[in-house]
């Protein structure tokens, strides 16, 4: 699940049949120093490309959404429906604590 | 499944009904020098993962809807187990 901005909506007129009643929402995957102030305040666009998610959460702009891509998106669905993007979680808070120092790779005692 | 470090968590309160009572833990991956690279990811934690602990994260959704006992979630990453 990668983490994202809500930052727009995409309606379509001609579609595939199995989408009738869904929302679209233009997603801009967040970079990892904005994870911290994103549910506080509306994160600067970043250069990753923006996608095109499913909403079935009633996500709206500005909000910071967790994304799942690939044949998962599909999951939920009981018809086969050619989508690859979902947004599974609508997010109040993220903590993110990069360490200072690279992990060891042997535990310490 | 790829190695990555523990570097905070996320909360929701309005998600899928699966990740329901699951821990989302924000995973960043690691390079073969062990450093940070890309963006972090949300993967469910199982084991009680702590801060800045190294992980192995595995990306199939098949396994994923196993461990939250729904064939119809969308979860993917979750962390299989905490390496040392």
């Amino acid at each position: 699940m990668r983490v994202a901005h809500v930052i727009g909506r995409v309606t379509m007129s001609i579609q595939d049949p199995s989408f009738k009643g869904g929302r679209w929402l233009m997603v801009n995957p967040l970079d990892a120093g904005q994870f911290n102030d994103a549910c506080g305040k509306a994160p600067s666009v970043t250069s990753q490309p923006t996608l095109v998610a499913y909403d079935n959460l009633g996500a709206g702009d500005g909000d910071i959404v967790g994304i799942v891509e690939g044949a998962e998106a599909t999951a939920p669905f009981d018809f086969p429906i050619p989508i690859d993007a979902i947004t599974v979680a609508i997010f109040d808070s993220l903590s993110y604590e990069p360490p200072l120092s690279k992990p060891s790779n042997r535990r310490t005692q | 499944m790829f190695l990555a470090q523990v570097v905070g968590h996320a909360v929701s309160s309005h998600s899928h009904p699966s990740l329901k009572g699951h821990k989302m833990m924000l995973c960043q991956a690691l390079d073969p020098v062990l450093g940070l690279i890309g963006a972090p990811m949300v993967a469910i934690d199982l084991f009680g993962a702590g801060l800045h602990s190294t992980v192995m994260v595995s990306t199939d959704g098949l396994g994923a809807r196993h461990i939250v006992h729904d064939h119809k979630s969308p979860v993917r990453n979750f962390i299989q187990g905490v390496v040392d």
